[in-house]
Order: structure tokens, then sequence, then C-alpha cells
């Protein structure tokens, strides 16, 4: 009896918190800085065919990501269309899916717009990359208030 | 008893300080305010918008930003360590990197009165013969790091 009551004990025992987890992203490159978006909210990537149109496409309106985040205007050569579709961001290049296990929360010293630009950090072997928050994006786009940056 | 003593000898924070070169000039902070040393690391950029922050040094898993000063204090040589400092940013205790340009010294010393109103300096430490301005973490922090209000680039449609 003693020894159940303890086996419960411990199988009762409260765990730490779990890391926040990616879960699968989509690794890309945007005015020559790496960034990731989880992959189960990209809807799909368009190629390389559209990229001398990319800017009259129709379809999703189509943010330049690198401009938008300070980083000059992008060369435009991939699109990442969000779900449910329509919104996307006109990229550079589209690198590889990976799975990251840790997102690691923005150090509360950035408390600019950049709060609501990105989830978090994932750190890689020799890199820190940002992970996109595409709520913010989407909702952004649709109201009108992209804001850009000057730093980093 | 040597524990005892060790305690009462190294222990006392009350009285310890870190001083390093920041641009042509020395400083000081208190000991308590100081979580680590660290040798020159990558820092790590992306874009954001606080100014005087110039990336983040991966530590053990966790990030912690790096607050260049240069513009505040003036430039030196080449940065020499990170003081990894913890400090009070709007209610919050947060942990941030300032660059340093030579020697970081653990020193014991006497707080004294600031002669006059400084920027950035609350207190005098008294060491050696010498004095070295106290810096104020907090305030620092406050005044350096600052969102930049940036007008809004027309989105690409």
């Amino acid at each position: 009896m003693k020894e159940l009551e303890r086996r419960s004990l411990s199988i009762a025992r409260p765990v730490g918190p779990a890391a926040a987890t990616a879960g699968p992203v989509i690794l890309f490159t945007a005015g020559g800085v790496r960034f990731a978006v989880a992959a189960d909210e990209v809807q799909e990537v368009r190629g390389g065919d559209e990229r001398t149109t990319i800017r009259k496409l129709k379809g999703p309106e189509i943010i330049d990501f690198a401009l938008q985040v300070g980083l000059g205007e992008g060369i435009l050569e991939r699109l990442l269309v969000l779900k449910p579709g329509d919104c996307a961001l006109a990229v550079t290049d589209v690198e590889r899916m990976a799975s990251i296990p840790k997102v690691v929360s923005l150090p509360g010293l950035f408390r600019g717009v950049e709060r609501q630009w990105y989830r978090g950090l994932l750190l890689l072997e020799n890199e820190v990359v940002p992970l996109v928050r595409t709520e913010y994006w989407r909702k952004a786009f649709a109201a009108d208030t992209l804001q850009g940056t000057v730093h980093g | 008893m040597l524990l005892t003593l060790y305690r009462e000898q190294f222990m006392d924070n009350t009285t310890r300080f870190v001083t390093f070169p920041l641009g042509e000039q020395r400083y000081a902070l208190d000991s308590t305010q100081v979580i680590e040393l660290l040798m020159p690391a990558p820092v790590y950029s992306f874009p954001h918008t606080m100014s005087s922050l110039e990336g983040v040094l991966v530590r053990r898993g966790k990030v912690i930003p790096v607050c260049d000063l240069r513009e505040a204090f003036g430039h030196g040589p080449e940065r020499s360590f990170y003081v990894v400092a913890q400090c009070n940013y709007l209610g919050r205790r947060e942990v941030v990197a300032i660059p340093v340009t030579g020697d970081c010294q653990l020193v014991q010393g006497i707080r004294g009165e600031s002669s006059g109103a400084v920027e950035f300096v609350n207190a005098v430490l008294h060491t050696g013969g010498r004095a070295y301005p106290l810096l104020d973490i907090d305030q620092i922090v406050a005044r350096c790091i600052q969102p930049a209000t940036v007008v809004a680039r027309e989105a690409m449609r």
C-alpha cells in the first residue's frame, strides 16, 4: 500500500514548464537576413517563375517583407502565401523546412514593434533566427498600419 | 571558521564593485548588479526598432541583448569583454550585456556622494586612492534603449 502511495505521489509530482515549441518552420531570407515562419501558417510557396511580375500579381495582397522590417526594398523571388490566402510575404528565397525544438522569447528590452513582428527567436547552431508572427502581418496589412524600422 | 572568514572577506557584496572602461573613462558598477563577464562572442543581429541594441548574445540557451553605449560614452578601442548586468526596465528585471573596452577589475571600495549631477552616474566609488563614477544602469537602459519612431513605410502592393 505504501509502495503504491509512493508511486502515485511520484507520478503526480508537477513537472517544470515545457519550452515553447515552434513545430516545423520554413526558413527564408529577405534583405540578406534569415527568418522563419511556422509551416502550418503558410498556405503555399510560389516559385521563381513569377519573379518578374511579383509586384503586379493578382490574388493575395503582397508585403515586401524586407522593406517592412527596415532592410530596404527586397529582391522578391518567392511568395509565402499565408493562410487563409489573402496575404503573402514576398521574400528573396525559401531555403528549407526545419523542425526547431525551442522558441526563445524576445528579451524584454526589445519593446518596439518587433514584439509584434516576431513570435520569438529560434536558436540554431550558429544563428539566431526571428520567428515571424503571421497574424500581425495579416492584420497590420489589412489595417494598413505597417511600420518600418532602422536598426538591426 | 574558514567559511565564515571567507564570507566576511569575500561575500560582502555591498562594498564590492566591478570597474571597467567605457570610451575614454573608467566606470564602476555595484557587483550585485553584475551577473558575469563574458569574453567577446558573436552578436546575432536581426531587424528591430530599439536604439542602442545591436543584437543578442546566446549564453547557455538564453539570449542576452547587447547594448552598445558608444553613442553615450564615446568610442574607445575594440571591445574586450561584455559586462552582463541586471537592471530594472519598466518595472521588470532584465539582463543586458554592455561591451567594454579594456580590462575589468573586481575591487572593494566605498560609495561616496557624487559631486554634481552627472548623467548616468549616481555616486562615486573610492578605491585605492582613486575615484570612479558609479553608473546607474537603470537610468542608462531607460534613456539609451528606446523604440525608434519611424514614419511608416508604404506597403508594396
